[in-house]
């Protein structure tokens, strides 16, 4: 099961603004095997999302790829033509998406959006195609399919709309699923629920699942493996037993520190110093600098990564040397 | 023990949407339909102790920020009675009702959409003990310095607007500017709800510290258990419109009776659980429109009995501090030794 489904080298996604050049994505490296849910975790403007819509080639303008590769199953994306994107998105490479009001159109009964979707990527008839989408209906836990697919997306509640999102993406079986946020509106139980049948997919249907979160928690639960972004880069990586109980970026281990646990009543809680860096103001060197415990002159210029894709991180004072099994 | 200083007895608040003369008409006619009645609290008691921090944990739709408006008298009750230091704040007038309004302050969720995009922070921070006299006129710049300080903003920014500050520094406005009153009381409608992890400790710790010096009483409405369990002394949990539990933090998080508390804690993702098989509760959170009948839970409790369906458990102490409303057990709800053997399962899986 370690077929090499996605291979992200260097990718830079940068905007030409007025004011200056945003490296929201700043060289990213990723790989995602078939089969693994990978989670990408980094706060507001970290650059997380970016990264998710340029592996689609859905970076609006003054947006732009500006370097790097996107190998899909072994085909460079990057140099795709349009048509060509157009035919791998929602065939073999789907998105969801933290808004599902975002994907569905409200004016549309879900079915007939379905049916539209299945018949851009497959030569079926309307009757297949209907038969399709109610499968796929029923594969997310919507009750009774049957009635459902003829109902507007106002009629759903908002953990139901996600779900038929889900669906939407599942129609074609996709060898990848970028989930941007998907549970992040949702209530705890129903989160929980989604949570739940979309480990379940990706463990049958054998496809690979970035998930991209902010909530360490959702990530440690669903994730085999986890990637975290600060500033536009990924500065740790590695299976998410080694990056949250032995972290060994600072970054890392003050947001593990923040997250409030039982046995911190009465404490006050571990922060993290000051705040994200905006965009066209990053320190030179480290981005975390300022912001760091442990910075020093070192920290001036720009650590690259120790390690490998499946295990490494970015800093020249890293917290502990991890101990190999 | 003391009197509580506040107190919510039976408290139930509709919202019905307003009708027109021509709609009135037409459903005097049969035409239409009557508006649908939105039941957002249903008989809600609650009690907080001055110094107190209570935690008020539910889904959405479940009434929590209604209930955090009604207790800071910012939406009138439909039924039953809030009262502050054992006076009903309905029956206040004139001076007693514009003191008890300054000593409760609300903090919003969105910073962004609670300050005035257009005014000088100074001028957020300042309004209010200015217009309400809490100081004299010249000593207002030295006032907002002070809280300025006392939430961790540099003074020197005092001429800048919101957008040119960060979401936690926006939140810090929002908390100088409730302080700003001198009130004994915040209510935290999900005020870190929007900030980013890193930020959300800083604020919480802010609020600690605040609590701590100034002596305040806090209402802290969330959905985020971790961060309810960290700061409350006490948890009051609910589902559509009803308390459902309520009990001292450290005994609702280790036995919890109600099968939806139960639920809840079981479901909040953590970091130290891995590969966690979830084990979810079924169906949808129902409508307030339509709430079912007895027990709201019932359609979605695996423990759902006959009596469940009928009648609505009442609020029940089941040991010392600690409240439940479920049939089970003669109303006392049920420990969760089930619940335990669940989550050792998930986690050997």
């Amino acid at each position: 099961m370690s077929e090499t489904l996605l291979e992200v080298r260097n990718l830079k996604t940068w905007f030409e603004t007025p004011k200056g050049t945003v490296k929201a994505v700043d060289g990213v490296d990723l790989t995602l095997n078939r089969g693994e849910i990978l989670g990408l975790v980094g706060e507001s403007g970290s650059g997380k999302s970016i990264t998710g819509f340029s592996l689609l080639g859905l970076v609006d303008p003054p947006g732009k790829v500006v370097e790097g590769s996107i190998l899909f199953k072994g085909e460079d994306l990057r140099a795709a033509s349009n048509k060509r994107l157009q035919a791998l998105r929602g065939d073999r490479i789907a998105m969801i998406f933290q808004d599902p009001m975002m994907t569905l159109n409200p004016v549309l009964r879900i079915g007939t959006q379905m049916i539209e979707t299945v018949r851009a990527h497959a030569n079926v008839s309307k009757a297949e195609a209907r038969a399709m989408a109610r499968d796929a209906l029923g594969m997310v836990g919507i009750p009774r399919p049957e009635e459902r697919i003829d109902a507007y997306p106002h009629e759903f509640s908002g953990g139901m709309r996600q779900r038929v999102a889900i669906a939407i993406a599942l129609l074609h079986k996709p060898d990848l699923i970028i989930a941007d946020e998907p549970t992040t509106a949702l209530d705890v139980t129903i989160q929980s629920q989604i949570l739940s049948e979309v480990q379940k997919l990706t463990r049958e249907m054998g496809m690979g699942l970035i998930w991209i979160s902010h909530d360490l928690g959702v990530v440690a639960e669903l994730a085999q493996n986890v990637a975290v972004m600060y500033a536009g880069r990924i500065v740790e990586r590695g299976t998410v037993d080694q990056v949250l109980d032995t972290p060994m970026h600072p970054y890392t281990r003050g947001l593990i520190d923040s997250l409030p646990m039982e046995n911190d009543r009465g404490q006050p809680l571990k922060q993290i110093p000051g705040n994200a860096p905006p965009p066209l103001g990053r320190p030179e060197g480290c981005p975390f600098r300022p912001r760091c415990g442990f910075a020093t002159d070192a920290c001036l210029s720009e650590p690259s990564e120790t390690g490998d894709l499946s295990r490494g991180w970015r800093c020249f004072h890293p917290l502990a040397q991890e101990v190999t099994a | 023990m003391n009197q509580p200083l506040i107190k919510v007895d039976t408290v139930t608040k509709h919202f019905v949407r307003k009708t027109d003369v021509a709609e009135r008409i037409a459903i005097r006619a049969g035409l239409a339909e009557e508006p649908k009645i939105v039941h957002a609290l249903d008989e809600v008691s609650l009690e907080i102790a001055k110094g107190e921090v209570v935690g008020l944990v539910g889904e959405s739709g479940c009434g929590k920020s209604t209930l955090g408006r009604v207790v800071a008298g910012m939406l009138p009750v439909t039924a039953g009675s809030v009262a502050r230091d054992g006076q009903d704040i309905a029956t206040l007038k004139g001076r007693a009702a514009k003191a008890n309004r300054l000593a409760t302050q609300i903090i919003f969720q969105d910073p962004m959409s609670s300050l005035n995009p257009r005014k000088k922070v100074g001028e957020i921070i300042g309004e209010a003990p200015r217009l309400h006299g809490i100081v004299p006129r010249g000593e207002v710049p030295a006032l907002v310095e002070k809280l300025m300080g006392q939430v961790g903003l540099d003074p020197a920014m005092v001429n800048r607007y919101p957008h040119q500050f960060s979401g936690g520094q926006r939140q810090r406005i929002g908390i100088a500017r409730a302080l700003a009153v001198n009130p004994d009381f915040l209510v935290c409608d999900e005020s870190i709800a929007a900030l980013d992890v890193s930020i959300q400790a800083q604020v919480i710790n802010l609020l600690v510290q605040l609590k701590k010096d100034l002596g305040l009483t806090l209402l802290f409405i969330s959905h985020d258990l971790s961060v309810v369990r960290y700061i409350s002394d006490r948890v009051v949990i609910m589902y559509l419109g009803r308390v459902v539990e309520s009990a001292p933090t450290d005994q609702i998080f280790d036995r919890p009776r109600h099968p939806y508390t139960q639920a809840l804690l079981e479901e909040i993702p953590r970091i130290d659980r891995r590969g966690h098989r979830f084990n979810t509760v079924k169906g949808e959170i129902p409508s307030p429109v339509n709430p079912p009948k007895g027990c709201h839970f019932h359609p979605r409790c695996p423990f759902a009995m006959d009596i469940c369906r009928q009648e609505r458990p009442p609020l029940v102490t089941a040991e010392t501090g600690h409240t439940v409303a479920c049939h089970l057990n003669a109303g006392t709800g049920q420990l969760p030794a089930t619940t335990e053997q669940q989550t050792q399962q998930g986690v050997t899986q």
